[in-house]
């Protein structure tokens, strides 16, 4: 069950004033010390003549089914009541469909505009997508009543999820005084919650809140869900594993459990889980979706040596694992140099061509990123299958950013804030990364490992839209303007940037250290920089006030739009003079639309193949990764006799489209043109893996290759096999003979 | 309107290129392949310049591999233009010659016919296989690179007449990318299987085929066309494929020299048996297998080789390209 569900499941029963006769209300008060005589309630309330009752009755005991027909008859019979709509969305809450609960919730409020409940299902709705608008419906509800429980346990919660313990603290006063036991017993939970975030586990909320519901396993539920969204996966499944011992049919429970076995590598174990939640609620589409995904993972290939587990479509496996085994082994190791930290555990990679599948191996977290995820040294990836360099998915930097994730959870135990890792990895990609800022050889050493940022974050800078580093992690959490988490992600590694500039590389270190103690993030920036908060602000304003200067974004958009209208038109002089203006107003920016592919074109046009070539290199230099440009880069390289420039590019090109046959076999072609005739049968392996158009060439080239090697056996098999194919294919004719003689 | 004559074709491949000499694919000696390929209405200015450059590139391809081309494009590609190159094959080509007619552009399907969009009054598939029909030659093939291509397979149909869809009937009626792929495959070496140096429409299809399959897998977009090739089109050379110096292999001849006569015959032996021995292959060890194969391609390379030396020392032999 989703986060919605288990929200609208712990609010259950708190809206009830249904009937006046055998009220549900009655039996749920029997559910704590005596949970055979509720069931026995509900069972009589089965036959209850209000259709409401019916259908709390059967939701009750589990069947949803039911429990919808009779909510559909009590609306029928009830057009007005809008208490029986809000319950009826609870429903499709509790059973993840967000949709129907919404227009149910909308329905109620059409029908009385103040209703509360309404209001709250709302919130609890946007709750569940990490949703600002529930703060703003809670506060709604509280300028009617400033009492309500129910809202103040929305915020409360919200306050928890984003590290603000004093706002929780106070918001929990009142819900932890409700009449109302499912209140109280909620609030208890977010209590004991919120000593475990801040590390005096266990709590004594977890006694108190058992005394009054030995059951309770939405308790255990509860605390597990503010260590999964802190990336706390261990710990989380302990508690999962408790709420579903004391709750066997707390199906969320068990969904989530599974779900996060999943995340720490125990899939057999995850499976059993996700099987029993499913048993017990077949509506749950996480559920269901993860099962198939489990299914078809079973004819995956695993790959299990050197500190690296890799599961891969066994389509892909050839053209991948060498180049995970080496960005994994090199991160590990750069990474982890930079920061101190030497991994116990092998690094798990799975990657998927489907975007879908890696978006079930996500789902329910808040902010998660598009491009990959991390849970403690399980990293999930897109391949790049499921989206090309070219839709700006460099999955080699990607996966260099997840395993610097790896480095600075398994550093800090997972204790690590959400902002800080990420700047880490950002900073990583930008320094150490496959696709890292390469300063030209005449630059000074100041300046390198600077990449130009995207305009949206220089302007959020300028326009007053970063978040202070204290609270950075709601930006990725709860944003609040468009395109919010992708500057945070920047904003944080211009932060580590920043930090490892002024306090030196050891600082960041120290930061893990603080942050592995347990301390927040202002305690770290105490303890480990030895400023406040504030300061450090302050100084990092400063520091971007320099990075950024002389950068116009509105300049560099005029200069590019007329850079490619002036090539469109075929005026070239006018488009490399504008592509010029445009790099001159933003230096280095490499995000498309870049003006170093058009300034090349356009110096190529006007007959000046070295500019054009120097154009491509900054961009190629500055981590430009586009295969059009890096392509024509290396053709031109590879013309100029540069082969040494010309291989690098082409490395450059295979590795960040590694499924793309025609990239490696060029790289290969080179590869034995200039001797690296061992690379170059890999490369040829890899291409004829990938299913070539042309199969007769990619056996004729093994055969090239292995004779190359003096491996004349299978070099006179391949020529065979390309023979099979095409008989006259003279080359290989040719080979045939040369290979017997 | 670009016509190569037939005259001017016959001569080419009697006369002092070695290229011309073996450019007609399998054909029987004497045959002839007469192509019309035509550029339709565009509507649009980007689709107007891309039709065209499509038929221009594929009008020199067919040249290239030694056919007779009519070039229909702009105001010139109308029905009566069509009809009156068609005439005009029909006029010129016998039994054993072989005529291609290929349409670039949109089509159309009104549930009944099928109809190539053209400046003025549009031909129907009925009118194109009325007009093909009264043209003697037996080998015929019909590329219909258009939207709603497949609903014009129907009515060409025919013994001998190999059919290209761009679509694989008349419902799929989006501008199609498949024209566009198929002159890149005429210009792709990799379209080559079989490494003879040319490249037949069944070849050209294949790969035009997998690149349509790519053109919508690589952006995630639902296939609006799927194309058909119905019948045999490894007969119908549309392009060379050769690297540059090279000639393509030799598989016809025209003259009666005995000598390379047996070599031609020897090859044609040598393939027929590797095809044989492949149609075994599942019977067979597959050491045994492939101690078989080498020692047939063995010999093809001996005899491959005896020919190329043969047509170097050839007076008539010439290094050029077509």
């Amino acid at each position: 069950m989703s986060r919605l569900a288990r929200i609208a499941s712990a609010g259950a029963g708190a809206l009830l004033a249904l009937s006046a006769v055998a009220d549900p209300e009655e039996c749920r008060r029997l559910e704590p010390t005596d949970p055979a005589g509720a069931d026995a309630c509900f069972r009589e309330l089965l036959f209850d003549p209000a259709a409401a009752n019916r259908a709390e009755a059967a939701w009750a005991l589990g069947d949803v089914a039911a429990a919808n027909r009779a909510f559909r008859v009590a609306v029928r019979e009830a057009d007005d009541d809008a208490a029986i709509r809000v319950r009826w969305g609870d429903l499709f809450l509790a059973i993840d469909q967000a949709a129907d609960a919404e227009g149910l919730y909308r329905e109620a409020l059409a029908r009385d505009a103040g209703f509360a409940a309404a209001k709250l299902g709302l919130a609890r709705l946007a709750l569940g997508r990490f949703d600002t608008r529930a703060e703003t419906l809670a506060n709604d509800v509280l300028k009617a009543d400033p009492t309500n429980a129910h809202a103040r346990l929305l915020l409360a919660r919200m306050a928890l999820e984003v590290g603000d313990l004093e706002r929780a603290r106070q918001e929990l006063v009142v819900p932890l005084t409700a009449t109302e036991l499912p209140v109280r017993l909620d609030a208890m939970a977010l209590a004991a919650a919120m000593d475990h975030i801040a590390g005096t586990a266990p709590s004594a909320w977890e006694d108190r809140a058992l005394e009054l519901h030995p059951r309770y396993g939405a308790l255990h539920e509860t605390i597990a869900h503010f260590y999964i969204i802190t990336r706390r996966y261990r710990e989380a499944i302990a508690q999962l594993e408790r709420a579903v011992a004391l709750d066997p049919k707390l199906w969320s429970a068990h969904a989530t459990l599974g779900a996060n076995l999943l995340r720490v590598n125990r899939f057999a174990e995850a499976r059993r889980s996700l099987a029993r939640a499913h048993d017990g609620h077949p509506y749950n589409a996480e559920v269901v979706n993860t099962l198939r995904l489990l299914d078809s993972l079973e004819t995956w290939d695993v790959l299990d040596e050197e500190g690296l587990v890799l599961r891969t479509d066994p389509a892909e496996t050839e053209a991948l694992a060498p180049y995970v085994q080496r960005l994994v082994a090199d991160g590990v190791r750069v990474i982890g140099e930079r920061y101190g930290y030497v991994s116990s555990e092998p690094v798990v990679v799975e990657l998927y061509p489907h975007h879908e599948d890696f978006a079930v191996r996500t789902s329910g977290l808040p902010g998660i990123g598009i491009l990959g995820a991390t849970f403690g040294n399980v990293v999930v990836m897109d391949s790049p299958a499921a989206r090309s360099v070219d839709d700006g998915f460099d999955w080699a930097s990607a996966l260099w950013h997840e395993v610097a994730h790896v480095v600075t959870l398994g550093a800090t135990r997972n204790r690590v804030s959400r902002w800080f890792s990420e700047g880490i990895s950002v900073m990583e990609e930008w320094q150490t990364g496959p696709s890292r800022y390469q300063a030209a050889p005449d630059v000074d050493a100041e300046h390198a490992g600077r990449r130009a940022v995207p305009v949206s974050v220089i302007d959020a800078y300028r326009d007053g839209r970063l978040l202070p580093v204290a609270s950075l992690d709601e930006g990725f959490i709860r944003p609040r303007y468009e395109g919010q988490v992708g500057v945070s992600y920047t904003q944080a590694g211009l932060v580590c940037e920043y930090i490892g500039f002024a306090h030196g590389q050891q600082a960041l270190a120290r930061m893990l250290v603080a942050y592995g103690r347990g301390e927040d993030t202002a305690d770290v920036i105490r303890t480990a920089l030895g400023v406040d908060p504030a300061a450090l602000d302050e100084a990092f304003a400063a520091y971007l006030e320099d990075r950024f200067d002389g950068i116009d974004p509105a300049a560099f958009a005029v200069a590019v739009a007329q850079a490619r209208g002036s090539a469109t038109a075929g005026n070239w002089v006018a488009a490399a003079d504008a592509a010029r203006r445009a790099i001159g107003s933003h230096p280095g920016s490499v995000a498309q639309p870049s003006a170093y592919p058009i300034l090349a074109q356009a110096e190529e046009q006007l007959g000046r193949r070295e500019a054009a070539i120097a154009a491509l290199l900054a961009y190629w230099r500055a981590g430009g990764r586009t295969t059009e440009p890096l392509a024509q880069l290396a053709a031109w390289l590879e013309e100029d006799g540069r082969r040494g420039e010309a291989l690098a590019v082409r490395r450059d090109l295979a590795l960040v489209a590694p499924l793309d046959g025609d990239h490696r076999v060029r790289l290969a072609d080179l590869l034995m043109a200039t001797g690296n005739t061992r690379q170059a049968l890999a490369e040829y392996q890899v291409h004829l893996s990938l299913g070539p158009r042309d199969v007769a060439h990619a056996h004729y080239r093994l055969a090239q290759a292995y004779h190359g090697l003096g491996d004349i056996d299978i070099a006179r098999r391949h020529v065979l096999q390309a023979l099979e194919i095409a008989p006259r294919y003279r080359a290989a004719l040719d080979l045939l003979l040369e290979i017997s003689q | 309107m670009n016509v190569m004559g037939s005259s001017v074709a016959r001569r080419l491949r009697r006369g002092s290129s070695t290229a011309a000499l073996s450019l007609v694919l399998a054909a029987a000696a004497g045959a002839e392949t007469h192509a019309l390929i035509v550029a339709g209405l565009g509507g649009e200015a980007d689709y107007e310049t891309a039709f065209t450059t499509q038929a221009e590139a594929a009008a020199d391809h067919a040249r290239a591999a030694g056919s007779a081309v009519a070039l229909l494009t702009g105001q010139a590609a109308t029905r009566a233009g069509i009809a009156a190159a068609i005439a005009d094959i029909a006029a010129t080509a016998n039994a054993e010659d072989v005529v291609i007619v290929h349409l670039i552009g949109h089509g159309s399907w009104d549930e009944e016919h099928y109809r190539f969009n053209v400046p003025g009054p549009d031909p129907t598939a009925g009118d194109m296989a009325r007009w093909l029909d009264s043209v003697a030659a037996e080998r015929q093939l019909a590329i219909v690179a258009t939207s709603a291509g497949g609903a014009a397979l129907a009515p060409l149909r025919r013994d001998g007449r190999a059919l290209v869809a761009a679509t694989r009937d008349g419902r799929e009626k989006n501008a199609v990318v498949f024209g566009g792929i198929w002159t890149e495959a005429l210009a792709d070496p990799r379209a080559d299987a079989d490494k003879n140096g040319r490249i037949s429409a069944a070849e050209a299809f294949r790969f035009a085929e997998e690149g349509v399959a790519e053109y919508y897998a690589s952006r995630q977009r639902i296939a609006t066309e799927h194309p058909l090739l119905d019948g045999d089109g490894t007969g119908f050379a549309v392009a060379l494929a050769v690297a540059a110096g090279e000639a393509p292999a030799v598989t016809e001849v025209a003259d009666a020299d005995p000598e390379v006569a047996y070599l031609v015959r020897r090859v044609d032996e040598l393939t027929g048996a590797i095809d044989a021995l492949k149609a075994r292959k599942r019977g067979l060890a597959e050491d045994d297998y492939f101690t078989r194969l080498q020692v047939l391609l063995m010999e093809l390379a001996g005899v491959e080789r005896q020919l190329r030396e043969q047509r170097d020392e050839s007076p008539m032999a010439s290094p050029s390209r077509p």
